[in-house]
C-alpha cells in the first residue's frame, strides 16, 4: 500500500521506495533506540516515534520528495532509510541516511545515499546537497566522506543543536558522462 | 497508487478540505502564537512545519485526519477540524481549532459536528472521545455542545488531560443532540435577533 508518490529506485542489491505502513515498526523501533538513533533525532517515546513516520508521509507530500525506505532485493527486509530532507527551518536540503541493527558493515547506506543522490540530482534537478551530521558521529562523518562530501561549517541545527554542515559534489562532478556511481553506464526505462 | 483521496465536505457555510501546503502559513500563525498554548505550542518553525508534515501523512496512515476548514464563498482558511490518534493516543479523538482572528462564529461547531457525522456514517466509527485540556474551557464549552459528556475513567493521554466522550452514533441519531447542535448552527448562520439599524433621535 503507498502512503506517497515516491518512485521505486534500484540498485544491485537494494529497492529505495516510498514509506509503506510495514515500515512503521522498524522506524519506531530504530527511533526508540536512543543509542543507534542519537545522530538521527531519538524519539523519547512510541508516540512521537509514530508521529515521525507520519510526517515522513507528509514530507514527501508537500515537497514532492523525503526519506526512501530502503529494502533488501534478497529477503524484503526493510534495512534503513535514505533520502532528501527539507522541513523549515533547514539549512538547506540534506542527503539523509541511517541502516537499521543488523544492517550495518554492508555497504548498504553507501549504496542507498549514492542512489538517492543520484535521483536527486538527475531526476529532481537539484544542483547541490548537503548531509547534517551531530559531532561525534564519526561513522557518519566516515560515509560522508566516501561519498566523496567534505566539511565545510559548523552552525546550529534547529533541531540537533550544534551540527558540521557536510557538502556534497555536485551533479556535475559525479555524472561527466552520464555514468554510475559504480562506474557503469544505465539505460534508462 | 492507492493513495487515500480526502474527502471534501460541504456545510452551510463551511468547506472542509484535506490540508494542502498552500495552508501551510495559516496554519502556522496560529501554532506559533499563543492560540495553540493547548495543543502542545507555541511551536518554533520547525515543530509547526514537522506537525503540519504529520497533519498530512496522518490522513494516509489511518485514513481519515484533520481537514482544513474554509468558508465556503471566500475559500478562507478558519482552523481544522477532523480526527487525530496518533500511536501514543488510547482512542480515536475528535479534535478541532480555530484560528484566533476566526473565533466566536460557532464554525468549530458547525466543522466538527460535520466530521462526526462523517466518521460515524462514512467511516463506521462506534465512537470518539476528545482530550482536552483541562484550563481550555472554551474547548470544554465546545464539547458540550457537541453532547460530549467528561469521562472520568478514560485512560487519558498523559494525565494532562480531560477526557470527554462524545456521544455515540445512536445516541446522536435518537435527536434532541443533533437537533440542538443544528438549532446553534443555524442561529449562527441566520441569528434570531439583528440590530435593526440605529435609532434616530
Amino acid at each position: 500500500m503507498s502512503l506517497t508518490q515516491a518512485p521505486i529506485l534500484e540498485t544491485e542489491r537494494l529497492i529505495l521506495r516510498g514509506p509503506e505502513p510495514r515500515d512503521i515498526e522498524p522506524m519506531i523501533a530504530f527511533l526508540l533506540d536512543q543509542n543507534r538513533a542519537s545522530g538521527f533525532g531519538a524519539a523519547p517515546n512510541r508516540g512521537e516515534a509514530w508521529r515521525w513516520f507520519a510526517l515522513n508521509v507528509g514530507h514527501w507530500h508537500i515537497h514532492g520528495y523525503g526519506y526512501f525506505s530502503i529494502e533488501m532485493k534478497d529477503s524484503g527486509e526493510t534495512a534503513g532509510i535514505s533520502g532528501i530532507w527539507n522541513p523549515e527551518g533547514w539549512p538547506e536540503p540534506e542527503l539523509g541516511w541511517v541502516v537499521f541493527d543488523g544492517f550495518e558493515g554492508k555497504g548498504i547506506a553507501q549504496e542507498a545515499a549514492a542512489r538517492a543522490r543520484r535521483y536527486a540530482y538527475q531526476d529532481l534537478g537539484f544542483t547541490t546537497l548537503t548531509s547534517n551530521i551531530v559531532p561525534g558521529n564519526t561513522r557518519s562523518i566516515a560515509l560522508a566522506e566516501r561519498l566523496g562530501a567534505w566539511f565545510e561549517r559548523e552552525y546550529e541545527n534547529v533541531h540537533m543543536g550544534h551540527d558540521l554542515l557536510y557538502r556534497h559534489p555536485g551533479p556535475g562532478d559525479l555524472f561527466e558522462d552520464d555514468a554510475d556511481d559504480d562506474g557503469s553506464v544505465e539505460a534508462y526505462a | 497508487m492507492s493513495l487515500t483521496s480526502i474527502p471534501t465536505i460541504e456545510t452551510r457555510r463551511l468547506v472542509l478540505r484535506g490540508p494542502t501546503p498552500e495552508d501551510y502559513p495559516d496554519f502556522k500563525a496560529t501554532f506559533s502564537s499563543y492560540r495553540s498554548r493547548f495543543m502542545g505550542g507555541p511551536l518554533n518553525k520547525y515543530e509547526a512545519w514537522m506537525l503540519y508534515a504529520a497533519e498530512i501523512g496522518h490522513w494516509q496512515v489511518r485514513g481519515f485526519g484533520m481537514w482544513m476548514i474554509h468558508d465556503k464563498i471566500s475559500e478562507t482558511t478558519l482552523g481544522m477540524a477532523g480526527g487525530w490518534f496518533p500511536a501514543a493516543w488510547p482512542e480515536r479523538e475528535i479534535a478541532w481549532i480555530i484560528w484566533p482572528d476566526k473565533a466566536g462564529h460557532g464554525y468549530a461547531l458547525e466543522a466538527t459536528h460535520a466530521a462526526r457525522r462523517y466518521f460515524y456514517t462514512q467511516q463506521g466509527w462506534d465512537g470518539a472521545v476528545s482530550y482536552i485540556d483541562p484550563k481550555n474551557l472554551d474547548s470544554i464549552r465546545l464539547a458540550e455542545r457537541l453532547g460530549a459528556i467528561k469521562d472520568k475513567d478514560a485512560t487519558t493521554i498523559d494525565g494532562n488531560d480531560a477526557v470527554y466522550r462524545h456521544p455515540s452514533p445512536e445516541r446522536l441519531k435518537s435527536g434532541q443532540i443533533a437537533d440542538g447542535i443544528e438549532l446553534e448552527i443555524n442561529h449562527y448562520c441566520d441569528p434570531l435577533f439583528k440590530p435593526k439599524g440605529m435609532p434616530l433621535d
